[in-house]
């Protein structure tokens, strides 16, 4: 009896622990549709005004209190994003999975110096690397921009990719590559044939987990980026400070969709590496 | 064990897969953290840069030896910091509070669902930090949810002021940290042998003498890890408390982005941020022997 009980409770506190998780997240992608433009907490009606807004295109209920004043902007924005994160989660993640290799199938000096190395830009607080790859960038004359921004992504970047190519090689089985390199293979055929497939869906995931990453990053790209390359965080930080518009929840709703399924697919990806091994 | 059965390599392979990774931290990691740390000892230039001159005066506005002649001291600083402690603190205990029922309660889920669970948890700390905090601002401010519907309730007739206080700061980083405490807590129950909480009944144990006897003690460096991988993100944060807080709860995360971005004096941002940065390094140290003993520990178990 007091056992069934207290698992009840339990599960109860589980359900209450997944709708703290969820319900404020799901409350912006609610409202997102919510046609009333003074007061955007009560429901009026349903509508796709406020993203016909922000793609540009006229719409009835936001004439009065047209808000994003620049599309192109937002645009910019997204598009660089975009950039940023495809090159800053494909650098890192040829780094990362490189030291991840050199130190899990390799006997290297001063391993725990590497790991170290490899580790601590994931723990450093955001704004004290924010902060120092600013006074270096302006110290070392590098105009901020798009090129920053990327650099600065992929040092902490690094950390993640490494973690994810790591878990995955600790749990991998030598032998095979020792077979083929006993049956005469060179290194770099046994890499190609043996060990890539084998890392693959883990480089895979780390790969998307860091575009993801990069995407959402705020604090190191607020003090990085200068005056022209905003990204889409940032766009909306600023957003957010001129004032809370219904606007704004169609671009969070965006973003929160794209995070999500690039997520998805990328913690998918790793978990079905870690599994087969 | 590993590593001996494999062929001895050529050195240079090793050596060409780590370099470039070597190479690219130590210029755009270390480098930027060694400029910072000399920046917050050079005296901050009259237009905002920065003469080369050696400089204790940005430390002493912090800690009480400015002169009083150039730079003057104010306890501001170190109150600030402090608040900073106890915000971040507060905000480990809230998300333990929170997660730790939570992950005991998964870890006893059968297997598929239990997946499931997990993923649900990873999946919004890939969604962007500042569409989360957004959501806690429609919630908490005056036109927002909470209000609206204890308005309608009839309970209050005017809205209440949640914005701006410590408390919104703290549900804030509470909600943004949650997964950090989460999955180290979650791995170190999950590793807890069912058949030891059994014994511990089997033998006359209370439910509360149990866990506080067996449970607790065993996942102790789960909770550890998670409390450091919190307060750290937490101590620096300025975007919670600038969203959140408003100009009423500033942390020092606040200060610094106020020397960069509106006070120009480079250098005494940067003495804030080493603050920072040491109090991150020292809890880092706990944290790698919390874990270096418990992976002993836990080898030591298995012999």
């Amino acid at each position: 009896m007091h056992s069934t009980f207290s698992t009840r409770l339990l599960s109860l506190y589980g359900v209450l622990f997944f709708l703290f998780i969820y319900l404020p997240i799901g409350l912006i992608f609610v409202y997102s549709f919510n046609s009333n433009p003074i007061n955007m907490m009560v429901w009026q009606s349903f509508t796709f005004d406020w993203y016909r807004t922000i793609f540009g295109f006229s719409a009835e209920v936001t004439e009065a209190t047209l808000y994003v004043e620049s599309t192109d902007q937002l645009i910019g924005a997204v598009q660089n994003s975009l950039i940023v994160a495809s090159v800053a989660a494909s650098l890192s993640t040829l780094l990362g999975t490189a030291a991840a290799l050199a130190l899990y199938r390799f006997r290297v000096r001063l391993e725990g110096f590497y790991r170290a190395l490899m580790m601590t830009p994931m723990m450093m607080p955001d704004i004290v690397l924010g902060i120092a790859l600013l006074i270096f960038f302006v110290s070392i004359g590098i105009d901020l921009g798009v090129t920053t921004i990327m650099i600065g992504h992929c040092t902490f970047l690094i950390s993640y990719v490494f973690i994810i190519v790591s878990a995955r090689l600790a749990g991998m089985d030598p032998s095979l590559e020792e077979a083929s390199a006993d049956l005469g293979a060179t290194p770099f055929t046994t890499f190609r044939r043996i060990t890539l497939p084998r890392i693959l869906p883990g480089v895979m995931g780390g790969l998307m987990l860091a575009f993801i990453i990069s995407m959402d990053d705020l604090v190191i790209t607020y003090f990085i980026s200068g005056v022209d390359a905003t990204t889409l965080p940032v766009f909306i930080l600023s957003m957010i400070r001129r004032g809370v518009k219904p606007e704004i929840n169609a671009i969070a709703s965006m973003l929160l969709m794209f995070s999500i399924i690039v997520a998805s697919l990328g913690i998918y990806l790793r978990a079905r590496s870690e599994k087969r091994l | 064990m590993i590593k001996s059965n494999l062929p001895r390599p050529r050195w240079l392979q090793p050596l060409m897969l780590l370099s470039p990774t070597t190479l690219f931290l130590l210029v755009f990691f270390c480098g930027p953290l060694a400029i910072m740390v000399t920046y917050s000892l050079l005296e901050p230039g009259i237009y905002g840069g920065v003469e080369w001159t050696f400089y204790d005066q940005n430390y002493g506005r912090i800690f009480g030896w400015a002169d009083g002649l150039y730079e003057e001291f104010d306890p501001i600083y170190l109150e600030t910091f402090a608040k900073s402690v106890r915000l971040a603190l507060i905000t480990v205990a809230t998300t333990l509070l929170i997660c730790y029922p939570a992950a005991f309660w998964i870890s006893r889920l059968p297997s598929r669902t239990r997946s499931i669970c997990m993923f649900l948890i990873t999946l919004p700390f890939f969604v962007s930090m500042i569409v989360r905090l957004y959501a806690w601002l429609l919630i908490l401010r005056p036109t927002g949810v909470i209000n609206q519907l204890l308005m309608s309730l009839g309970l209050i007739s005017e809205p209440l002021e949640m914005m701006y206080t410590e408390g919104a700061v703290i549900v804030g980083m509470t909600y943004i940290f949650l997964p950090f405490m989460f999955l180290p807590i979650y791995a170190s129950i999950e590793k807890l042998p069912g058949s030891l909480i059994e014994a511990s009944q089997d033998l006359g144990a209370s439910p509360v003498r149990t866990f506080f006897r067996v449970i607790l003690p065993l996942t102790l460096p789960g909770v550890i890890s998670g409390a450091i991988i919190v307060f750290i993100p937490s101590l620096g944060n300025f975007i919670v408390p600038g969203l959140l807080g408003g100009a009423k709860v500033m942390m020092v995360g606040n200060l610094i982005e106020q020397q960069f971005l509106y006070a120009r004096n480079w250098p005494f941002g940067a003495a804030l941020s080493f603050m920072i940065m040491a109090a991150m390094l020292f809890l880092l140290l706990i944290y790698v022997r919390v874990q270096s003993r418990s992976i002993g520990a836990s080898r030591g178990e298995g012999v």
